[in-house]
């Protein structure tokens, strides 16, 4: 079936393409129905990565948060008119196995795998009118999920990943440095999975009060030190990252691990010195896996969860045409808020 | 019920090709009809298809809906001699089986890039007035000319549309202005909007795209060819 789709081809420009969709036997066909546009998208929009990185990439459809509407199912494990998700991380089933491979590690997974495609990076993303997309890695969302909510998913799904990083006992304090849309829905989420206390830093106090946790800190604030910090995220990113890092350096105890969430584009400098005299440990985390997303769904289940995320979204943009697909890139590109604005496609 | 009725009576004599008609030529791999149908096929408020179809296609036609597994088409109708004929015929078919206010969405089998939204506004659309014809605003000015030699007048730009498919009925109005076009031996019209304005009852204007255009010549067929890229990158 002939679909539209939105493709960048260079910086700040998008091409209106015309696809064929033809279903492979374990595909359905996908109507786009509401996406979000995240910090990476915005990247690949502005070109704000390598000049060979970028060649590489263009053409290239964005956007990996998305819910759509099953048009065709011919699997029939869905029915026309689901709901769901797209689990943007996909294992292609030709994959080679790894020397080392990571996809049954706990704390690790198919995010971690090498051969893994993932929309909006190395593969198509969902800014398109449909999509034929491998059934195993579509969600049907909860029934009592509003679709524009469940845009969400794919970040609750990541701050579920961040948490399985590391072994927890579950009664930890837990410190989240950023006062973004990330740290919100990470200090939001370990409320629901994790026993122990959530503490976040960041530093506008007016995003900090919207926050969903036990206490906020401005950041330099020497009151961190009180919280016996023993784990922390880091989720700001950015040029601003080394900053929030080095402070987590700084206020966590020793022995203290630490968990990196943000990109900075250039390398950042840190405190090597002190991270050896405490003795702390640094992780990395990227994106999420088909459980995280099972996991996340199942927290929307839950209708507090629900109205903890709803602040987050900010308006809803009508994308009748690929001159609203730019207005919202431009739109995002401004927006300072703490939130985010959701696309709803109507092409 | 919401039933389309893709109209592929046509032989494409302005396109040059002599062995099969326009809407059975391939584009990238499928019959232009077949890209059509798709459309239609996938829509989750068509509940059932009519193809108006050449005779002598029918069979050429049966396997493509079996290759390329078009489920909803239920009924292969024989074209008439003209486009008005065509539709006549499909009314005709479809009368029995069929309520009065079900919605009949005549479409052109060589327009493959209409577009789910066009064919929803459709619908609510002839639910609520029970006509409406798919247009795009002109933006070229549009001269007459009785003659072909000297303008007659230039009509106001802002006041005329151009006129695509789908155009949607209440299949009792449809059947109507059929019936009297025919009592009235009104035997050529190209346009079914324009026998119901001839009825007496009201039209109404649904957005269309420019891009849903039709394929009548071979340069229309370059233009589609140029439209549908081979844009993908590397896939699993």
């Amino acid at each position: 079936m002939l679909g539209k789709s939105f493709k960048i081809v260079e910086p700040r420009r998008f091409d209106l393409y015309i696809d064929d969709l033809v279903c492979a036997p374990d595909e359905a066909i996908v109507k786009i129905e509401y996406a979000a546009i995240c910090k990476a998208d915005l990247r690949y929009y502005l070109g704000a990565r390598d000049r060979r990185t970028l060649g590489f990439k263009y053409p290239m459809n964005l956007l990996h948060e998305a819910v759509g509407t099953i048009i065709l199912d011919k699997t029939n494990r869905f029915q026309a008119g689901d709901r769901v998700v797209l689990v943007p991380n996909i294992i292609p089933k030709t994959k080679h196995e790894c020397a080392h491979c990571v996809c049954q590690r706990a704390d690790l997974g198919e995010n971690y795998c090498p051969n893994s495609f993932f929309a909006s990076s190395n593969y198509n993303g969902f800014a398109r009118e449909y999509v034929n997309y491998p059934v195993d890695y579509l969600l049907k969302i909860p029934v009592n999920l509003e679709p524009r909510l469940a845009t969400f998913t794919e970040l609750i799904s990541v701050a579920i990943s961040a948490y399985r990083r590391v072994n927890l006992n579950g009664d930890e304090t837990i410190g989240v440095w950023g006062d973004g849309v990330l740290g919100y829905i990470l200090s939001t989420t370990l409320r629901y999975i994790h026993q122990g206390k959530i503490v976040v830093v960041g530093k506008e106090e007016d995003k900090l009060r919207q926050f969903k946790t036990q206490a906020y800190y401005r950041a330099g604030d020497p009151g961190i030190f009180e919280e016996n910090l023993q784990i922390a995220y880091e989720c700001v990113g950015g040029g601003f990252s080394a900053e929030a890092i080095n402070e987590i350096i700084n206020k966590i105890g020793a022995g203290g691990r630490i968990v990196l969430t943000g990109v900075a584009e250039e390398h950042i400098g840190i405190n090597t010195r002190k991270i050896l005299e405490k003795g702390l440990s640094l992780y990395g985390v990227t994106r999420s896996n088909k459980n995280d997303f099972t996991k996340a769904l199942a927290l929307f289940e839950n209708e507090e969860f629900q109205t903890d995320i709803s602040p987050l979204i900010l308006k809803e943009l009508m994308i009748n045409d690929i001159t609203d697909f730019y207005r919202a890139f431009e739109e995002e590109l401004g927006n300072k808020r703490l939130g985010k604005n959701i696309l709803r496609f109507n092409l | 019920m919401n039933v389309a009725v893709i109209l592929a009576g046509g032989t494409g004599s302005r396109m040059g090709i002599v062995d099969k008609p326009k809407q059975f030529i391939d584009v990238y791999g499928k019959p232009i009809i077949v890209h059509t149908l798709e459309v239609f096929d996938n829509h989750p408020e068509i509940d059932a298809i009519a193809v108006v179809c050449l005779s002598e296609w029918m069979d050429d036609l049966r396997i493509l809906l079996r290759k390329y597994e078009i489920n909803k088409v239920r009924w292969l109708i024989e074209g008439g001699e003209t486009r008005q004929l065509s539709v006549y015929n499909a009314v005709k078919t479809l009368s029995p089986e069929c309520t009065d206010d079900d919605i009949i969405v005549v479409h052109d089998s060589v327009r493959p890039l209409v577009t789910h939204k066009i064919i929803s506004n459709n619908i609510a659309c002839a639910k609520q007035f029970g006509a409406v014809d798919t247009v795009v605003p002109s933006a070229d000015t549009i001269v007459k000319s009785v003659d072909g030699e000297k303008i007659k007048e230039v009509p106001a730009r802002r006041e005329l549309y151009l006129g695509q498919t789908p155009q949607s009925f209440r299949l009792s109005l449809l059947r109507d202005a059929h019936q009297k076009a025919m009592a009235e031996k009104n035997l050529n019209s190209t346009d079914d909007c324009q026998l119901v304005l001839d009825l007496g009852a009201e039209v109404h204007l649904v957005q269309g795209e420019k891009l849903n255009f039709k394929i009548t010549s071979f340069e229309d067929l370059l233009l589609l060819k140029a439209v549908i890229k081979l844009g993908k990158t590397e896939m699993l």
